[in-house]
């Protein structure tokens, strides 16, 4: 019986040493703040399958936290035990508006930002009907009468890009708030809407199929996907807007496992079956290291913040 | 293009996918909490390393299947398995009660192929010309089908539930609706700082709550669903009721407009058809009762919208509800970017996927109607058995959807409301109707409004918004004469 006790002892105490020596001693949680089959969720499995070329014999689960634009999974890997067993996706604008809006339980320091994978950029997408065909007609269309413009719900990527682009063209939009994609792809399909402010992925195929007209790409360079769309800068608005989905861990990590955890994501960002997997899903690649990372969303949350200050929702 | 897609659906292994997915689908759609949109969204990464064919049939097969699926414990244990089953649950069970589970079950079975197949070729046929008419619904259109729908308030009542009990219900419903973010401002209402409730009252463990915790309440008292056990087993072989496929053709019909509506949902599809039937049927009286017409409705109805949410996905790309989005998301995964080039390039692939959701119909009818005497003998399970195991799955379920500790609170503490509220005359699907359809009204309220800049003629304007007008007039008129009739005698 003494035995047996000692060898449990034994056992209680060589654990937590075990998993210190060895990481990652069990598999690691990846918390995709979104639904299963949607685009961040996707991005976390071709994320796993490059990963585990480089980390033999270690594993990775998907939990799913949808909510709250986000927010519940953010929450959620902030809260997350920092041992490196668990680590989470995030997307732009809603991460930082989240705490712009003083909702969020975590500030960005909350977070040790590990870098960021892919990016889908906003377009601005007008119906086939309609006579406007470049920015130039948009804003002029614009000064004469307030265009109605659908964007996904307040204090999102398209949100912020439509008040962006207001104050470059000093226009002024009616804007309409919806649910999401589907209900933006609907309103342009249908005619309902003068235009939309929308990521590439929604819209690219209605585009491509003639359905639906965009006009501008609000990003640095062309997309592979659309070559024939003009960006805004090339017609004279330098407005740019991404969304981004990139990796956190919880603050308070220890270093050497952070060090390991960042090698990965720049091994995987330069993996050539992720590569693949991402041009198979259309998803527009734009790696970024951490401290990088850090910057671009520090620099996102003060100019998400100029927008609530003027007018708070 | 079709005989091509045809020999590639008729080797072996997509047709064992189907079947696969069918069985699944039945299985997964008749347990609580596990619902169709979830299924689906779980397989996506499955079929990542399929054949992209195999993984399309075996996600329609699943669709098809949980629509069934559902209502099975609707009927036998009035524990609906998924949201659009809650109409079915409200004449099944009263079957079922009666000892008319077999029948009942060979209605809904029927009703649910029917209604499948229907949808399915209207899908082969018109879905680039029905497509086009779903774009012609605007916010306007959408705050105007959610008033038809709660219309459908005034015909729930009956004399167990009178008028305005059931108008209650439905404000009940309506008010529970108004928690969450407003859609329009993004202001949050009544969510006592919980994220959880950011996005308003979760559906599903509401739904659960509702329905099957509080029926395990209720059968605390008793032995099983039905006391006779004999009665179960002597009249099963029950014919059809004369004049049924009246009430199917009129679901599968109503179930299709509304499944190819960008958004809208099964349960939606399914409360209308059987709103409507009970407005066309000879006996409404015995509507709440366990009338085989309201079952048959409600079921071609929600399998009505398999078909019909696929037209704007495969054309448009605008997926016509959530299960549907989540097939969305399987097809772009391989590639399949939807569009016209789905049906000419991409030919074979598409031709093949509609055709499996014809013997995917016809697998679960199969199945149905030899197991319908099987599945009966569920209610003579002995309540010691039936609550425990109903209970787990509802916590389960609940917990799941969302993985929230509140909404299994949710779930228990609706579940005890709504003994309160059935015990007391209270409708309970009205109160869903409420739930369901007001966040629809609302956002097409005030996106219609923001649209027209504040004028309201935007809601006359379209020949489609007059149309719904005139429906929902006919829907009122006939029980407000009623009530007038009633009245008059009373007092005569």
């Amino acid at each position: 019986m003494k035995k047996l006790l000692a060898l449990l002892m034994a056992l209680v105490f060589a654990f937590p040493m075990y998993a210190m020596a060895e990481y990652p001693s069990k598999p690691i949680t990846i918390v995709v703040p979104s639904k299963a089959g949607g685009s961040t969720d996707t991005t976390a499995r071709i994320f796993i399958n490059a990963a585990k070329k480089y980390w033999n014999g270690a594993n990775f689960v998907v939990q799913n936290i949808p909510g709250s634009g986000g927010q519940k999974g953010f929450e959620a890997i902030a809260r997350a035990k920092n041992d490196g067993h668990t680590i989470g996706l995030i997307f732009t604008t809603q991460i930082v508006s989240h705490v712009v809006s003083k909702r969020a339980r975590y500030t960005l320091d909350s977070f040790h930002v590990m870098g960021n994978c892919v990016d889908d950029p906003l377009l601005i997408a007008v119906p086939k009907e309609s006579p406007i065909t470049d920015l130039a007609g948009f804003i002029k269309a614009a000064k004469e009468n307030p265009l109605t413009v659908a964007v996904n719900g307040i204090g999102s990527d398209d949100f912020i890009a439509a008040k962006k682009f207001e104050k470059k063209a000093g226009v002024e939009f009616n804007l309409l708030p919806t649910k999401g994609s589907t209900e933006q792809k609907a309103l342009i399909l249908g005619n309902h809407a003068d235009a939309s402010i929308m990521n590439l992925s929604q819209m690219q195929a209605q585009h491509k199929a003639g359905t639906a007209r965009v006009i501008a790409l609000l990003n640095k360079e062309r997309s592979q996907v659309l070559p024939d769309v003009k960006t805004a800068a090339e017609q004279g608005y330098d407005v740019n807007m991404t969304a981004t989905r990139g990796f956190v861990a919880p603050a308070g990590i220890d270093k050497d496992i952070l060090a390991k955890l960042d090698d990965l994501l720049v091994k995987v960002n330069n993996d050539p079956d992720f590569i693949a997997d991402c041009k198979k899903n259309v998803y527009s690649r734009l790696p970024m290291s951490g401290a990088d990372y850090r910057t671009y969303l520090e620099g996102l949350q003060v100019e998400t913040q100029s927008f609530y200050d003027k007018n708070p929702w | 293009m079709i005989l091509e897609s045809l020999s590639s659906l008729m080797a072996p292994m997509p047709l064992l996918a189907v079947l696969l997915g069918t069985v699944s689908g039945v299985v997964i759609g008749g347990m609580p909490g596990l619902t169709a949109t979830m299924a689906v969204a779980l397989l996506i990464p499955v079929t990542f390393t399929l054949d992209p064919l195999i993984g399309l049939v075996l996600m329609g097969g699943v669709y098809c299947g949980a629509m069934y699926g559902g209502s099975i414990p609707a009927i036998l244990l009035r524990t609906p398995g998924t949201p659009a089953a809650v109409a079915t649950a409200l004449e099944g069970y009263p079957m079922t009660q009666q000892g008319r589970a077999g029948l009942a079950l060979k209605v809904s079975v029927i009703a649910s192929c029917v209604g499948g197949v229907f949808s399915t070729i209207i899908l082969l046929i018109l879905a680039p010309i029905l497509a086009q008419f779903a774009l012609t619904f605007g916010p306007p259109e959408y705050f105007l089908l959610a008033i038809l729908g709660l219309a459908g308030l005034v015909s729930m009542t009956d004399e167990k539930t009178g008028l305005i009990k059931s108008l209650i219900s439905g404000i009940i419903g309506l008010i529970i609706a108004v928690v969450g973010t407003d859609p329009i401002s993004g202001m949050l209402r009544y969510t006592a700082g919980l994220t959880d409730l950011y996005d308003g009252v979760a559906f599903m463990p509401v739904l659960i709550g509702m329905f099957s915790i509080s029926q395990m309440l209720t059968l605390t008292g008793k032995k099983s669903v039905v006391d006779n056990a004999e009665l179960v087993t002597e009249i099963k072989r029950e014919p059809l009721p004369k004049g049924i496929f009246k009430f199917i053709s009129m679901g599968s019909f109503t179930g299709t407009l509304v499944g190819i509506l960008p958004g809208e949902g099964a349960t939606i599809a399914a409360f209308l058809s059987y709103n409507i039937a009970r407005r066309r049927s000879k006996k409404p009286e015995l509507f709440g009762n366990g009338n085989p017409e309201g079952i048959a409705a409600a079921e071609a109805g929600n399998n009505g919208c398999v078909g019909g949410s696929l037209v704007p996905t495969l054309t448009l790309g605008i997926p016509g509800n959530s299960v549907a989005a989540a097939l969305l998301g399987g097809l772009l995964v391989h590639g399949l970017i939807p569009g016209p080039e789905l049906f000419t390039t991409y030919g074979p692939m598409t031709y093949a996927f509609i055709f499996s959701l014809f013997i995917a119909n016809i697998i679960f009818l199969i199945l149905g109607l030899y197991m319908a005497p099987y599945f009966a003998r569920i209610s003579l399970t002995p309540t010691e058995l039936l609550i425990p195991v109903v209970c787990l799955f509802s916590v389960l379920g609940s917990y799941s959807m969302n993985n929230s500790v509140l909404d299994v609170f949710l779930c228990l503490l609706f579940g005890v409301g709504a003994v309160l509220l059935h015990k007391t005359g209270f409708s309970l699907g009205a109160l869903i109707l409420g739930l369901i359809l007001g966040p629809i009204a609302e956002t097409g309220f005030a996106q219609a409004l923001i649209m027209s800049r504040g004028s309201a003629a935007i809601f006359f304007e379209s020949p489609q918004a007059l149309a719904l007008w005139l429906i929902t007039f006919l829907l009122l008129v006939p029980p407000l004469l009623n009530i007038i009739k009633k009245h008059r005698m009373k007092s005569a």
